[in-house]
């Protein structure tokens, strides 16, 4: 396929040792949407740890009653505000254009992204935008500091003055924005770049789940840009929008969960994607009912607009039945998805390397929260525990389950298509350990302190409370979460230093869609030749003529 | 393919008999009109209408393309794919600049005097950057 672009002069296909200049320059002058993909998965990364730091400030504060690890209540304010936003939009929807970005264009046969230039004004648009969001705490009064949710009229300026939650406000609508062009450019790109062959009905799971991510984006992020340009006049230019003198509180809850509960699936729906690429490689099966979990997709992406009073009932002016209906609707498609993910394992030989280990890790924790997520859709049961720790264990099930641990598959999975060098297994095994027990040692715990009553985002609490013991276990949970990125980073050094290139296009031996019938790491438009596509495994066709699928064999005997 | 034009006809009526079983649902049970659920997945029905409409408009233009064929082989999406620049330094510049124009909004009107008008300048640079002129492509 031949595509117009110029050898850079200076870079380029030379040899030559570029310098720290050019290599700089390269980087940000770049509409390669791998190297855009990468960006995004630093800087998420970097906003991971970030975030990740503020929660173990705030575990510490909650080791023992009266601590006085951060100085004011306001602080704390501050951190858990922070920590939401951050891990939210700037760690986990990014991160989705990070994998996106690196894999789709590949996935789908196709050179680069539909637009270029508009995937890296994305991305410079979260760059600076999250910028702008945390810049807060560089201000005399700190950053936000009425949680990620904003409510109104916490979030006007009688009740949070000061910049930084202007800062916060406008940050997060320029990041928006970003969000929005990334959603645009990947459907553009799914449409239209497909190779000869790759209809949607072959395509892979994970570009199938971009797509239908996209979709949601950009649906619901543009409610949220208008929501915050709204708290914006308020706060700024003294407009009267989320006024509570006309209903503006309401406003602003239907408004921001009319983004919010769609953005879960935003954030769940692309790792959902990336663990239904792996299970079947180390099944040695194809994905067992590629179609009805094409259409469980598309089912929770349809269904997922229509939940977000969910997060409202204890409000009192929500229609609880709808809402509580269609939020246990959504649980059967997501059923139907885990059906197909345990389907493929079912008589497959399966074996256990890292990606495969973590890929197991987000089903585990992952069913677990979805399971709390049906209690909490039950109005009854969600008044009892509504605010309290038992929503925060469930939501950190869910997006931890999904983000961080479907991320650390993906990491190992695709690190050789990344940089030509496999991960060490036996630290990603290790990593994987420290973090599951870790990680389920943290949450798991809190369930219980919600149901006996520790509501969330408070500074402290009584000795009498007895909360105490059930606390420290968590925070000693927390602690070893923190451990398991040390041997993280660890293995990423050692690989860089002393890793062995590898010369193999499917260094894992049974990788099935299209970027696996291409070099690792991948050349610049991403292909030398592609495969003929036949089936939604091309690569595999092509490595395992002997068992590929049907419409592949006959292709081959047809053309003798 | 006719596919994602169906996709998009099916969220379009899903939206709309949603909005519509909502809004009379909320009425039967409070009697009143619940306008912000109601107009929010009626647009999203509207934008959907949008989407379809185009793809179908778009696949009876195109006819059926080979990335659509069972059969389709990867040579015959040989040709000239489209342009696709090699490296910019506009989308950097825009982002920074436009990411003052909104700082400003939150810092104070005197920042947008010096950001809206190197995010004007951004601008212009995006979007003809690689122009030729009307008609020379």
């Amino acid at each position: 396929m031949a595509t117009a672009t110029a050898t850079r002069p200076t870079t380029g296909t030379s040899k030559q040792k570029k310098t720290k200049g050019q290599i700089i320059v390269d980087w940000v002058t770049t509409t390669d949407h791998k190297k855009i993909g990468y960006l995004y998965l630093l800087t998420s990364f970097t906003y991971f740890l970030i975030g990740g730091v503020m929660a173990l400030v705030i575990r510490a504060q909650l080791t023992a009653p009266g601590l006085d690890i951060v100085q004011t209540k306001e602080q704390y304010n501050q951190l858990f505000t922070m920590h939401g936003t951050i891990m939210l939009l700037m760690f986990a929807t990014p991160l989705f254009a990070a994998f996106a970005n690196i894999l789709m264009p590949v996935q789908i046969g196709a050179p680069d992204v539909a637009f270029p230039r508009l995937n890296a004004i994305a991305f410079w648009l979260y760059f600076f935008g999250s910028f702008i969001a945390v810049a807060g705490f560089f201000t005399p009064q700190g950053a936000a500091s009425f949680g990620w949710t904003a409510y109104a009229p916490l979030s006007n300026t009688t009740f949070s003055p000061g910049i930084g939650g202007d800062l916060w406000v406008f940050g997060l609508a320029l990041g928006g924005f970003g969000t929005i062009m990334g959603g645009v450019n990947f459907i553009t790109t799914i449409l239209t770049m497909r190779a000869p062959g790759m209809t949607m009905f072959r395509m892979p799971i994970f570009t199938w789940n971009t797509l239908v991510t996209s979709i949601l984006v950009i649906m619901c992020f543009p409610p949220l840009a208008a929501a915050l340009f709204a708290l914006g006049a308020d706060r700024r230019f003294d407009a009267h929008i989320f006024d509570p003198a006309n209903g503006g509180p309401m406003l602003w809850q239907h408004l921001f969960w009319f983004f919010g509960h769609p953005e879960v699936y935003i954030l769940a729906l692309p790792f959902f994607g990336i663990i239904s690429e792996i299970l079947p490689v180390f099944s040695r099966k194809p994905i067992f009912g590629y179609k009805t979990l094409v259409y469980a997709t598309i089912a929770i992406a349809a269904l997922s607009m229509t939940v977000w009073a969910h997060h409202m009932y204890v409000t009192g002016s929500v229609l609880l039945p709808y809402f509580a209906f269609t939020t246990m609707l959504i649980a059967v498609p997501t059923g139907v998805k885990v059906f197909n993910w345990l389907g493929t394992m079912i008589k497959g030989s399966v074996s256990f390397e890292t990606p495969m280990l973590w890929a197991l890790g987000f089903l585990t924790t992952f069913i677990f929260g979805g399971l709390t997520g049906v209690i909490l859709a039950s109005p009854g049961l969600d008044f009892h525990v509504s605010d309290t720790y038992f929503v925060v264990a469930h939501f950190h099930y869910v997006i931890f389950g999904t983000v961080v641990f479907a991320m650390f598959a993906g990491i190992f999975f695709w690190y050789p298509k990344m940089t030509g060098m496999m991960l060490n297994e036996r630290l990603g095994k290790i990593q994987f350990w420290l973090l599951f027990v870790g990680f389920h040692m943290t949450f798991l715990i809190q369930h219980w302190l919600g149901i006996i009553g520790m509501p969330r985002r408070y500074a402290t609490y009584l000795p009498e409370d007895g909360f105490t013991w059930m606390n420290q276990i968590s925070t000693v949970g927390s602690v070893l979460l923190a451990v398991s990125m040390i041997p993280f980073f660890w293995n990423v050094y050692i690989t860089a230093r002393k890793g062995v290139k590898t010369t193999l296009n499917d260094p894992w031996g049974y990788g099935r869609s299209l970027e696996w019938a291409t070099a690792s790491p991948f050349p610049r438009h991403n292909f030398t030749s592609i495969p003929r596509v036949r089936s939604e495994s091309p690569a595999f066709d092509l490595n395992h003529p002997e068992f590929a699928a049907p419409e592949a064999k006959a292709s081959a005997a047809k053309k003798g | 393919m006719k596919f994602n034009g169906n996709l998009f006809y099916f969220l379009a009526a899903f939206y709309l008999v949603d909005a519509a079983a909502y809004g009379i649902w909320f009425w039967n049970s409070k009697q009143q009109i619940e306008w912000i659920g109601v107009a929010a997945l009626a647009m999203l029905s509207i934008m959907s209408v949008f989407l379809a409409f185009y793809l179908k408009k778009v696949h009876v233009g195109q006819g059926v393309v080979p990335e659509d064929r069972e059969d389709g082989r990867i040579e015959e999406g040989a040709g000239e794919l489209g342009f696709f620049s090699p490296w910019s330094w506009w989308p950097f510049f825009l982002g920074l600049f436009v990411s003052i124009v909104f700082a400003s909004l939150a810092i104070g009107w005197w920042l947008m005097f010096i950001g809206f008008p190197l995010a004007l300048v951004a601008l212009i640079g995006f979007v003809f950057e690689h122009s030729r002129g009307q008609f020379a492509h």
